[in-house]
């Protein structure tokens, strides 16, 4: 069977998903994508996608229809928590020199505008919502997956694409592997007309402070909306089952008492008393088992604080769709064995760099502060290899080398 | 696996991952002196999970000085093979 025939089904219309269903197409692979919530709408949250993965939208042409939506940050901010001074400072649109260094924009875009663009790229045919997965069952050389709704289907790959708290991957690994991190955040999405307070409200900005920080960015495509994400070192352990739990609408203002009046205005703005749980993925061995593969946050879900849990998932993506369109359906071992080898590498650098980067925004006032703010001041020169990093010159790069992109 | 399996194995994972010499390699070298940062070391303990089919927790890894410091935790964390 050429790899073209290959029969792919999706677990999760996602970023990732979405993403990998598109990655497919492009290299001339179909596939059917499955999606347990009945409609496709997110709640209240964004994302910053990042050169490594506008890159690859630029090439499918969808990077027009993602700037109207999107609003890009003039600069990269750190803030003190309390006084609002600038600790530091570095130019993204400004001068333009985020996509004069990396050759694909910086992008602040409401999921639900990214989700949209890109099932409607795909074909929303191809998208079955309300396909609750509730088995996986190998049958000789393909794999039933059977929904909630009573719906079978059949495929010769299965890609789990379903998030951190992935149903696919406790397939996989035979294990529950999320890790709750001991932080949870509030989040919100405002108007920026009623942030009075907020200095360079169109700027990417973390305002650091002890035991929390609060990290915003605008979107829409005139930045008329402000994203805000409130990260808090409490509680010590989650005990919901779902990853976020409702608090009391005082909770979240509470938990930053003292701090500047542009971050109490914002989080009181959003009237939002939902705490989100913060989880990992502990680091995995294996990413497949037989015909079942994971991708995005199922493989290795990651604190936000470099904001690549979705650009990742994207790179993943790509990769994933190089890999299967080179494999054969009795020979999947040997692309899902390449594609782990490529893709653990680099997320665990980016995973074990969030951890790092999470204690750092938390300290107090004092030394230690000090130096994480000469860190701060050097971020574009130490993280640019997560920005810069390009998925079809790494598959080109590879031994044997993947075709980069698709022949034409 | 004997220890000088062990270390060729890891010898071949520096080679493939870091473009290290394996002339250049032995058990006392720190990896800095290879010219490892923390983000290649970190490839290449990744890269030797998978060869060993074990894996290396993070905090473990981030104490591995010498080659030596990988070659010994794999010896311990591997299960006999006779």
């Amino acid at each position: 069977m050429a790899a073209t025939d290959l029969r792919v089904a999706i677990i999760g219309a996602g970023i990732g998903g979405l993403s990998l269903a598109l990655a497919l197409r492009e290299r001339g692979l179909t596939a059917d994508v499955y999606e347990q919530a009945p409609e496709l709408t997110e709640i209240g949250a964004a994302i910053a996608l990042s050169a490594n993965s506008t890159r690859e939208y630029a090439r499918l042409g969808l990077l027009d229809e993602l700037t109207a939506a999107s609003t890009i940050p003039t600069e990269l901010i750190y803030r003190h928590w309390r006084d609002g001074s600038r600790i530091a400072a570095h130019p993204v649109h400004n001068d333009n020199t985020y996509v004069s260094r990396f050759g694909a924009p910086y992008l602040g875009i409401h999921r639900a505008d990214l989700q949209k663009a890109l099932s409607g790229a795909f074909g929303v045919k191809y998208v079955h919502l309300g396909c609750r997965l509730v088995n996986i069952i190998e049958d000789n050389n393909a794999v039933v997956v059977e929904f909630a709704n009573g719906r079978v289907e059949h495929a010769d790959i299965v890609v789990g694409a379903d998030g951190v708290r992935s149903t696919v991957r406790r397939w996989v690994t035979g294990a529950d592997d999320a890790v709750y991190s001991g932080t949870s955040a509030f989040r919100g999405i405002v108007p920026t007309d009623n942030l009075p307070s907020l200095p360079d409200p169109h700027a990417i900005q973390f305002w650091m402070g002890p035991d929390a920080h609060l990290l915003h960015y605008a979107i829409g495509g005139n930045g008329e909306l402000v994203n805000f994400f409130a990260v808090v070192e409490t509680p010590r352990m989650w005990l919901q089952d779902s990853t976020v739990a409702d608090v009391h609408e005082d909770v979240p203002i509470a938990s930053f008492r003292g701090w500047h009046r542009a971050v109490t205005e914002m989080i009181r703005a959003a009237e939002s008393p939902i705490r989100w749980g913060l989880f990992t993925v502990r680091p995995l061995l294996r990413w497949y088992r037989d015909r079942v593969v994971i991708l995005g946050d199922a493989a290795h879900g990651m604190l936000p604080h470099h904001g690549q849990g979705a650009n990742t998932s994207i790179e993943d993506a790509f990769a994933l769709a190089a890999f299967l369109t080179e494999s054969r359906s009795d020979d999947l071992d040997t692309a899902f064995v390449r594609y782990q080898t490529m893709r653990r590498a680099r997320t665990r650098k980016i995973q074990r760099s969030s951890w790092v980067t999470s204690s750092l925004l938390h300290l107090p006032d004092g030394p230690a502060a000090s130096v994480r703010n000469e860190k701060v001041a050097r971020v574009p020169q130490d993280f640019g290899w997560i920005h810069d990093y390009d998925v079809q010159r790494a598959l080109a790069a590879l031994t044997p080398p993947v075709a980069a992109r698709p022949s034409d | 696996m004997s220890h000088d399996e062990t270390l060729a194995g890891i010898t071949e994972v520096l080679a493939a991952v870091a473009s290290v010499d394996a002339s250049d390699v032995a058990p006392e070298k720190t990896l800095a002196e290879l010219g490892l940062d923390s983000m290649t070391a970190l490839e290449v303990v990744v890269a030797a999970e998978d060869r060993f089919g074990l894996l290396i927790p993070d905090d473990e890894a981030a104490r591995f000085r010498t080659v030596g410091d990988l070659v010994g935790y794999l010896e311990r964390a591997a299960v006999p093979a006779r």
